[in-house]
């Protein structure tokens, strides 16, 4: 369905980049994005995606609002204590009109996935789920004052092969949203149709400058053969 | 405000008419080349789109960012009609260029 007069209206600084053609945001417009956690890297990355035009987002987060969530971007002084998922739908409704957020529940059946999980253990495990059921995933993980961010398109190297370890160093807020940001961006771009290729790549954002590189298969993986790890 | 159908206007002799029209006289920048980008969006390469427009930044931006864009211009003329700073300006839409221009 072709973008409504309110729409080109909302989207017309994206509409305008080169390379970004309507098509491209009704893509965005019919994308079911899954993104797990909503917290500090989360939370700024679910507000670019409702902000450039992602239809569904459907938000997975257990945990409730801590004093320290400020700086998740999404939640206020008066929402300590509750559930995260909801607060954050609520900051996301108010954000923008056009995308819809609601909770994770199985069977949703998401396009893509945005996996900003504060524990390497969790954001395996959940990037091994969407490479099992098939769909493009991105995994943004926050090191200190910098992180990772990798993409992995369907039939790309999976998260295990193209991650590496981190330092464990208690993360910055500056450089959770920086990843957080990076991760939401590179998600647009597979969920717009301008990764076409099965490769993968890592970006490492060092001391604020991100470093980007195409991601190689561990030989032996079985991701190679779409089975599971 | 857009409207589709035949211009109002003849325009080159060796031109089909254009398939679509867009009037975007009524906003500004970047809703300007925003609305025509979208009517370019619903017409075929070696189409035409008629844009009616006004003198100032659309007149300077939109013909110049369709053609770096791949599109090019066939007509640019004064449109009288529809008042004193109206132009119109046909844009013959270029070839769809890879999707992969869009990575950084």
């Amino acid at each position: 369905m072709a973008l409504s007069a309110a729409e080109v209206e909302r989207y017309a600084r994206q509409l305008i980049l080169p390379g970004f053609v309507p098509l491209t945001q009704e893509f965005l417009r019919v994308a079911r994005v899954h993104v797990v956690g909503a917290g500090e890297v989360g939370g700024p990355a679910l507000l670019y995606l409702a902000a450039a035009g992602v239809g569904n987002l459907l938000v997975d987060d257990g945990m409730d609002v801590a004093p320290e969530d400020s700086a998740s971007w999404l939640y206020g002084a008066d929402q300590v204590g509750q559930p995260r998922v909801l607060s954050a739908i609520e900051a996301l409704r108010a954000t923008s009109s056009f995308s819809k957020a609601r909770p994770y529940s199985s069977g949703a059946e998401p396009t893509a996935a945005l996996i900003c999980a504060a524990w390497s253990g969790t954001a395996r495990e959940a990037a091994e789920r969407a490479r099992l059921a098939g769909i493009p995933h991105v995994v943004a993980v926050v090191d200190g004052e910098g992180g990772q961010v990798v993409s992995v398109p369907p039939g790309a190297p999976c998260y295990s092969c193209a991650s590496r370890p981190g330092s464990g160093a208690v993360s910055r807020p500056g450089a959770a949203a920086a990843v957080g940001a990076l991760g939401a961006l590179e998600l647009l771009l597979i969920v717009a149709g301008a990764v076409t290729g099965p490769g993968g790549r890592r970006i490492d954002l060092v001391l604020g400058e991100p470093q980007a590189r195409a991601t190689a298969r561990v030989p032996g993986c079985p991701c190679g053969t779409g089975r599971s790890l | 405000m857009e409207t589709g159908g035949a211009p109002a206007r003849s325009g080159p002799a060796d031109r089909e008419p254009p398939a679509r029209r867009v009037d975007i006289r009524d906003v500004s920048c970047p809703l300007t080349w925003a609305r025509t980008r979208v009517a370019l969006g619903q017409i075929l390469a070696g189409e035409t789109l008629e844009v009616l427009l006004l003198a100032g930044e659309a007149l300077d931006n939109v013909p110049r960012t369709a053609e770096e864009e791949g599109h090019s211009v066939a007509l640019r003329e004064p449109w009288p009609d529809a008042g004193g700073r109206a132009w119109r300006v046909w844009l013959v839409k270029g070839a769809p260029r890879p999707a992969s221009e869009l990575l950084p």
